[in-house]
């Protein structure tokens, strides 16, 4: 821990430093530096706190912001944030480095901000320094998207976000988006304004500038959607498999290599975010190509890869890559040898992303595990889709986090597995699959029953996970952060009903086991199950009743006039409380 | 004991008699079977519950020999039986209840499609 002379910074980075001790992702972003840097241009008459207000002044830009820093930075303070730089132990984002080293004077001037762009609806500001400014129709509704952010998550192009509203002169000022949207220098930012009738002008997209000293975020890329086809004559189709979402951000560059034959190729993203109609690239099935992109700023020798991709249909490998986990006692004979063989499963890894309805429990008693997934698959699907990683070799690296009960932060734990998985005598897998009729060795979904198959690597064997369990463990091992249990028995209806609201509205997951022991009879014609895990996936209230919206992890059985057979249904809160035990949450 | 219930194709098979019923009277229960040993709030243990014996009403016969009654036996699993419960019952030549949960195992619609098959 660095040791911190002036006070007023010290008192910002010692806050810093305890919640970084709690939450290891705590880092020093824009909002923290700009208070750092008001604690470093303070001055006779500016306390930090006019000195902040003038940081954070509409439209100013980050050259000016710099200059106001230096303008009360003494000797000391000088001193303090290079030990924040350089010896600090709360990490920085690269855009808050550049901005502090810049203060400094470690690095060149900041560029003058572009010009505005726009069309006749609106018009925005070049340098978005202190958010998006400029002006439309009065009265018109700003909505906007960050391109550059959203391939990571399930939004399509529409799904934009009002981030303010034309005032009576036709001006908007400081509007941010936030969240995973929240804009980083270089990003691209489409918006348009939406008139009072509801009609919406025509996109602009505007290239984030004054955000920080640099563009350090390069274009994420969406592999999950990227679909290979084998086409014959030595051509695979490349594509995006869900073109109303993007696989990158509109102008990168991504590369294809072909481990096989070395060939490299490289197309340009399109406006919508996909791949240009019919392109290809030279390849066979069973090729592994290895992807890897660029913005034009960041990995421009495109030597960081993304992930690897199988066009399916090639001979699988041979032998067993990695040894699997040992069936369920139950699936044993008597001399200890397997009931079941397994198969090779060489399907995509995602067909679009994860999402709950790819969930189903096989004839394995770790229904904590699927409810588990499927929650984490409804409410944070990036966890799941950042937790597992194809090696291009016919193996997979499902990452889960252990926590270090004597510092109470979590580690990494990478288990690899093959595509192996242990299947019934008609071929369907016996354990874990993915819901629905195609079960096809080439072609099922395969993250959710790896990442089960990686579980019970872990922990043992499926004998080892087969036996209960709590979907508060699980959420804990794949999200690194403490799993909460509420017993729903003794918990008042209104504390029920904001912890799981509250749960849902931050993205978190939320499961519920049902009672064991004697209460069978509770369930018997409920359509719900005793001792048994269920996802909670989402609530609501229709004309005044509570109800939750649950799923029962095989995918199917539910109370009865809860539309198709899917495993999904409403229940009202009162029956929630009488049918289900524990609630299991993060916070 | 929450695991799915078994795929129709391995359980239809072995059901001498596929009917909807109701549970009129619960005649025998056998001893309560050894208590799992699991965390309390744990899902999916695995504990059964007693075997019963119970009187069935039949109200329609989708596959086997027609009959209005019948006595047959729920072996321990992870339900109960009690007067009053209903639904598609899938009985062994034994009279032993298939079906891992006994009357909520399968939907009608679902076995009705499978005898047609």
């Amino acid at each position: 821990m660095p040791k911190i002379t002036d006070r007023g910074i010290a008192n910002i980075y010692t806050k810093l430093e305890t919640e970084q001790r709690s939450n290891p992702n705590v880092k020093i972003g824009q909002k923290q530096a700009l208070e750092i840097l008001a604690a470093v241009g303070d001055r006779a008459g500016w306390s930090s706190q006019s000195v902040l207000k003038q940081l954070e002044k509409p439209g100013i830009t980050q050259a000016a912001q710099v200059e106001i820093a230096k303008k009360g930075i003494t000797a000391t303070e000088r001193k303090d944030l290079e030990k924040i730089l350089d010896t600090g132990t709360v990490p920085l984002e690269p855009n808050a480095r550049a901005f502090l080293e810049a203060v400094l004077g470690r690095t060149s001037p900041l560029p003058p901000p572009p010009p505005p762009v726009g069309n006749g609806n609106l018009r925005i500001d070049g340098n978005q320094a202190a958010g998006l400014t400029g002006s439309a129709k009065a009265g018109d509704s700003i909505e906007a998207i960050n391109l550059s952010a959203a391939p990571s998550g399930r939004l399509t192009l529409e799904d934009t976000m009002v981030i303010g509203k034309a005032d009576a002169s036709g001006q908007f000022k400081n509007a941010r988006l936030t969240g995973d949207q929240a804009i980083q220098e270089g990003d691209l930012i489409r918006m348009r304004a939406r008139h009072a009738d509801g009609t919406a002008g025509d996109w602009v997209t505007v290239k984030a500038a004054g955000v920080a000293g640099a563009d350090t975020r390069n274009a994420a890329v969406a592999i999950f959607r990227i679909g290979l086809t084998d086409q014959g004559g030595g051509k695979i189709g490349v594509e995006n498999i869900n073109a109303s979402r993007q696989v990158s951000e509109p102008g990168a560059q991504l590369q294809l290599t072909n481990a096989r034959t070395g060939e490299k190729t490289r197309v340009t993203i399109d406006d919508k975010g996909s791949f240009p109609a019919g392109f290809t690239v030279p390849g066979k099935a069973g090729d592994v190509f290895s992807v890897a992109a660029s913005d034009g700023k960041n990995n421009t020798n495109f030597a960081t890869e993304v992930g690897k991709l199988t066009v399916p249909g090639g001979a699988p490998a041979t032998g067993d890559l990695i040894k699997d986990p040992a069936l369920h006692k139950d699936e044993l004979n008597t001399d200890g040898t397997a009931k079941f063989s397994t198969k090779r499963f060489t399907g995509p890894l995602f067909k679009d992303g994860p999402s709950a309805k790819d969930v189903q429990q096989g004839q394995i008693g770790d229904c904590y595990f699927p409810s588990a997934m499927a929650a984490l698959a409804q409410n944070n699907s990036e966890a799941i889709q950042k937790m597992i990683k194809e090696n291009g070799d016919g193996t997979y690296t499902v990452t889960f986090k252990e926590k270090d009960w004597s510092t109470g932060r979590y580690k990494d734990v990478p288990i690899k597995v093959d595509g192996d998985l242990y299947v019934r005598s008609w071929g369907g897998p016996l354990y874990g699959a993915s819901l629905g009729a195609d079960k096809g060795e080439k072609t099922m979904e395969l993250w959710f029953p790896l990442v089960e198959k990686a579980y019970a690597t872990w922990k043992g064997s499926y004998n080892d996970i087969g036996n209960g369990g709590m979907s508060s463990d699980v959420f804990q091992e794949v999200l690194g952060k403490d799993g909460q249990d509420l017993s729903i028995k003794y918990a008042q209806p209104d504390k029920l009903w904001s912890t799981i609201k509250t749960a849902i509205d931050n993205k978190q997951p939320v499961s519920a086991g049902t009672y064991g022991d004697d209460q069978d009879a509770l369930y018997t014609n409920t359509g719900v199950h005793s001792d048994h895990s269920y996802s909670v996936l989402g609530y609501k209230e229709v004309n005044g009743e509570k109800l939750v919206t649950i799923r029962n992890p095989w995918g199917e059985t539910e109370p009865a006039g809860n539309g198709p057979n899917d495993g999904i249904f409403d229940l009202p809160l009162k029956d929630f409380q009488k049918l289900y035990q524990t609630l299991m949450y993060t916070n | 004991m929450a695991k799915p219930p078994e795929p129709l194709q391995e359980v239809l098979p072995k059901a001498t008699w596929v009917v909807d019923a109701e549970v009129v009277e619960v005649l025998k229960q056998g001893p309560a079977p050894e208590k799992k040993v699991a965390r309390a709030g744990a899902s999916d243990t695995g504990q059964k519950t007693a075997s019963q014996t119970v009187k069935l009403k039949i109200k329609r016969v989708l596959k086997g020999e027609q009959v209005s009654e019948m006595i047959v036996e729920k072996p321990e699993a992870g339900y109960a039986l009690r007067a009053g419960n209903h639904g598609p019952f899938l009985i062994d030549d034994s009279k032993m209840i298939l079906g891992r949960y006994g009357p909520d195992s399968y939907a009608f619609s679902k076995l009705e499609e499978a005898l047609k098959k």
